[in-house]
């Protein structure tokens, strides 16, 4: 049995997938987005989360705390008055998560929906995820990734799926590489891959001010999945300034390389040309 | 909405023009030290009052305005001087203000017939009583004769007014109603509303609206099949008309602003299974949606057939952040109301008082707000005596009940002689009053007082916290739990952070504590079973709070859940405060656990929904499957809130009362009193751009 992290259970996620749905939030992330607003989902290890704006002072958490540098060992969770600290990631067996989801999922499949599968980037657990899946007969489930695998991982698990959510965030290679951390080859190929299947899926952008929201960029993205018989509609979500509130939780700074001030450009109506239903969540 | 509704929003909602024709509030006691000097009986006080207001009152019509009446006196005067009052106290249950309120009238008692039809009737048992002797009856019923004659008199004189101002429609309407029953839909609304106004003018209050898509019904399919109106006209009249509840309302009596009972009812099953919901549900639904207003507060009946595209009309509604429509169950609220004995109509055409008490139209002079029983009281009491004593979690959980029984005997027993203030006009719209000469205040076909029932979350949390910690693991001593709650956990503070946020709690689908709150409130229903009251009437156990929430958590000690001395608790029926709980999912399921059909007086669960939910024509699609879970897991009431901006500030203040306030901040949710104070900013200022 393979053991995995997973850092939330969100219910009633409602820009997830169709129906009622819960969704689970693997940990760990290949990625390094400059707008990234879950980074207590990068790292794979469990991590201390602490909120700050409420906290008095009162150093209870000091006094027990034994470590140098946190192992999140959660020693100081238990002890703060406001319950102010959190331990973000658990690790479990595949069968574990599975019973959590199943504990809900004839709710979620009466109303239409399932489980999505989010993260982090849920295929950096791959194998754990597929025996996850294995254990989750007549469930609805759904995924939503950044296609960041070898295509094989990606034909492996999208076929165990029901539903597709896939981002592709920047078109062009140097700008992915330099905003994300790695190069999109894959992500466009395992795009290609959902345009000749036969799953039902959706394209996600999230739209960065002054990165990816310009002609060339809607263009390029819609040229390469123009024509794709499962392709749902692209959904794009517009930056928020707030994507930075959880770096001090997890002891960070959020350091973009855009101005977050700039106002993000929607250009829904090229997606139109090349015949694909788009919209702004 | 029309342009021209739009201008009168504007006068009377954001401008408060009509504020300027009122007159300066006037002496309260004047009339009371009248009426003492004199010694003038109660009855005549009440009527005197009355017509006294609408002597008083002055015709103001506005321009372009089709449906007339607006109050022009701000003070309604009291009947009673201070000294009567409380000499009155000593003998009687005195219930609020004292006058009929919180009850649903039959309108169509005064609708289908005019007031001249009315009066006839009147005068037929007039003389009947006559020829009797009986002149208690023959008093009572002149007496809401010349009633009637004053309503007619102002009505007289606001059409001679609207005849010299030229208002042609106004001038119209009244020269048929109130005296003869309405022709039409304006008609309806128009009467309507002078039988409303005449009821505020005797201080009566929470007059509630009731089924009004069902009793109006009749008059608007008939001008649409007349081709008066068709469908956008309808929704402009009865947007004006809607208008009229907000015009006043700051002069009616209530604990807040918008605490004034003006709530409809819409939909509901019929007695062979079909749904009432109509065309003018429909309307009204819109109408709402569109003012944007407090009232009227929109109550839906739902049940297991009600298609999921009144629930998207519904949540629609909801996410205009104004807290309702508010869902009733009928396959939970009927069953349950004829376990209490409502006779089988009565049940099906249940409406809510003020604010979600069940009540009957037409027949029911119940008090269902009269006491509340403090389930946290219960365990409270339970631990600082009995605790010790205990030597199982099954005999300390005993004690709790035989509290729970020995508060509801209290409570029964203390609400005796209640004495309410004569009310002769409502009781021309209640069943038996008139052919009786009964005042309504003295009772009518139901007289069944209901309880409601505070703290549930708190005080199974607790009684979880007991079980698990005191008598199964063992792990915290029964006097180390008792010194602990009587020091209000100064220096037990890990035991405190362990019962506060490591226990069970209700809200989460956990069985263990959710047994616990089902066990609570099945205590509750047996408690009050087989009780009567001193009018004949029945108790009912509720789970509503209203402001007892707030009474019984100021002064209560700290609570082995982990709450500290005077912390609150929540309102109605709804996880405690600083309980995380997983999601609305659990909640939902944590709370239709209960047998609510025993628990039907009345009292929602509140689920708090981040307004970024309501983003979509999809995601609403999906709250409002949320809201018709709930339901179909068998849950009673609900009201739903999209949470604004005025919530978030307040959260700023408060975050202590806002631990499961979730937000959505892009593409995640997080605790709003967790983030950093510039991105709490930052999201209250986004608020101001939710449309």
């Amino acid at each position: 049995m393979k053991k995995g992290t997973i850092f939330d259970l969100k219910e009633f996620a409602v820009y997830d997938g169709p129906g009622l749905r819960q969704t689970v939030f693997l940990k760990g992330c290949p990625l390094r987005c400059n707008w990234c607003h879950n980074p207590e989902g990068l790292r794979v290890e469990p991590q201390l989360m602490v909120s700050t704006p409420s906290c008095t002072g009162c150093g209870r958490c000091k006094e027990v705390c034994k470590h140098e540098t946190c192992i999140a060992c959660g020693e100081c969770v238990a002890v703060c008055p406001l319950h102010l600290r959190r331990i973000a990631g658990q690790v479990m067996t595949s069968q574990e998560l599975a019973d959590l989801i199943l504990e809900n999922s004839d709710y979620y499949a009466k109303y239409g929906g399932g489980v999505t599968f989010s993260g982090g980037e849920p295929l950096l657990q791959a194998e754990f995820l597929l025996e996850v899946l294995s254990l989750l007969p007549g469930v609805h489930k759904a995924i939503e990734t950044s296609g960041f695998t070898d295509e094989e991982t990606f034909r492996r698990v999208v076929e165990q799926l029901d539903y597709v959510i896939m981002d592709i965030k920047l078109f062009d290679e140097e700008l992915h590489r330099k905003y994300t951390g790695v190069s999109n080859s894959k992500i466009l190929t395992n795009a290609k891959q959902l345009c000749a299947g036969d799953k039902p899926f959706v394209i996600r952008i999230p739209v960065i001010p002054g990165v990816n929201d310009n002609e060339e960029n809607y263009r390029r993205t819609a040229e390469w999945i123009a024509g794709a018989k499962m392709l749902e509609q692209v959904e794009l979500l517009p930056y928020h300034k707030t994507a930075g509130a959880k770096y001090t939780m997890v002891g960070e700074k959020y350091r973009p390389l855009f101005d977050t001030d700039q106002k993000v450009q929607i250009l829904q109506n090229i997606f139109r040309e090349y015949g694909i239903r788009s919209s702004v969540l | 909405m029309t342009d021209r509704i739009q201008a009168m929003r504007q006068f009377f909602i954001t401008d408060r023009k009509h504020h300027a024709v009122r007159r300066p509030p006037a002496d309260p006691m004047e009339l009371a030290r009248r009426f003492e000097r004199e010694n003038t009986p109660d009855y005549d006080r009440a009527a005197i009052r009355l017509c006294h207001m609408l002597e008083q009152e002055k015709p103001v019509l506005f321009e372009d305005e089709r449906i007339a009446f607006t109050r022009t006196i701000s003070t309604v005067p009291e009947i009673y001087t201070e000294e009567e009052l409380t000499a009155l106290k000593k003998e009687h249950w005195i219930h609020e203000l004292g006058d009929v309120s919180n009850i649903n009238v039959d309108y169509t008692k005064l609708l289908g017939c005019g007031f001249d039809a009315k009066r006839e009737e009147l005068r037929g048992y007039l003389r009947e009583y006559e020829k009797q002797g009986d002149e208690r009856a023959v008093h009572v019923l002149q007496t809401q004769i010349s009633i009637l004659d004053t309503v007619q008199n102002l009505a007289d004189r606001y059409r001679q007014l609207a005849l010299e101002q030229g208002n042609r429609v106004v001038a119209e309407s009244l020269a048929q109603v109130p005296a003869k029953p309405p022709r039409s839909f304006l008609e309806a609304l128009q009467m309507f509303r002078i039988i409303h106004f005449t009821m505020w003018c005797g201080r009566n209050y929470h007059n509630t609206v009731g089924r009004f898509d069902q009793y109006m019904l009749p008059y608007l399919k008939a001008d649409l099949e007349k081709g008066i109106y068709d469908l956008d006209s309808a929704l402009e009249l009865l947007e004006e008309f809607f208008l009229t509840f907000n015009r006043d309302s700051d002069l009616y009596p209530g604990m807040q602003q918008g605490d004034n009972g003006q709530s409809i009812v819409l939909g509901g099953l019929n007695e062979d299974g079909t749904d009432s919901y109509n065309i003018l549900s429909e309307l009204c639904l819109k109408a709402s949606l569109e003012l944007k207003l407090i009232d009227p507060k929109i109550n839906l009946r739902v049940h297991k057939n009600t298609p999921v595209e009144t629930y998207v009309l519904g949540t629609q509604l909801t996410k205009q952040g104004l807290g309702f429509p508010q869902y009733s169950n009928d396959d939970v609220v009927i069953p349950g109301l004829l376990n209490l004995g409502y006779e089988k109509k009565d049940a099906y055409n249940y409406a809510v008082a003020a604010c979600w008490e069940f009540i009957i139209p037409g027949v029911a002079m119940d008090v269902p707000n009269i006491e509340a029983l403090s389930f946290t009281k219960a365990v409270e009491n339970a631990v600082f005596e009995h605790l010790e004593d205990a030597e199982s979690y099954d005999a300390f959980r005993e004690i709790v009940r035989r509290n729970i029984f020995s508060q509801a005997a209290d409570l029964c027993g203390s609400v005796r002689n209640l004495y309410v203030y004569p009310a002769p006009f409502l009781s021309l719209m209640m069943e038996g009053c008139a052919e009786k000469a009964r005042d309504i205040s003295l009772g009518c076909k139901y007289n069944n007082y209901g309880l409601h029932g505070t703290g549930i979350a708190t005080a199974a949390d607790s009684l979880a916290a007991i079980k698990k910690y005191v008598f199964e693991e063992q792990s915290v001593g029964k006097q180390e739990m008792i010194d602990a709650l009587k020091g209000d956990f100064a220096g037990h503070d890990l035991l405190c952070n362990k019962l506060r946020y490591e226990t069970p709690k209700m809200g989460n689908n956990v069985d263990y504590v959710d047994e616990i709150a089902a066990g609570l409130l099945a205590d509750f229903a047996d408690s009050v079973q087989g009780r009567t009251n001193d009018r004949g009437g029945i108790f009912r156990a509720g789970t509503g709070s209203a402001m007892y929430y707030i009474w019984h958590s100021k002064d209560m000690p700290a609570t082995p859940d982990g709450r500290h001395k005077g912390e609150g608790i929540a309102a109605n029926y709804s996880p405690s405060l600083f309980s995380r709980c997983k999601g609305p999912v659990s909640i939902i399921k944590s709370f239709s656990k209960p047998d609510l059909k025993r628990v039907i007086n009345g009292g929602p669960l509140t689920l708090e929904l981040h307004d970024t939910v309501f983003r979509t024509e999809d995601s609403i699609q999906k709250v409002a499957l949320l809201v018709k879970s709930f339901m179909d897991l068998g849950g009673h009431q609900l009201q739903l809130n999209s949470v604004n901006r005025d919530t978030m500030l307040d959260a700023q203040k408060h975050p202590e009362n806002y631990r499961n306030l979730i937000v959505r901040v892009w593409g995640w949710s997080g605790y709003f009193v967790e983030l950093d104070r510039e991105y709490q900013d930052h999201i209250i200022q986004r608020m101001e751009l939710v449309v």
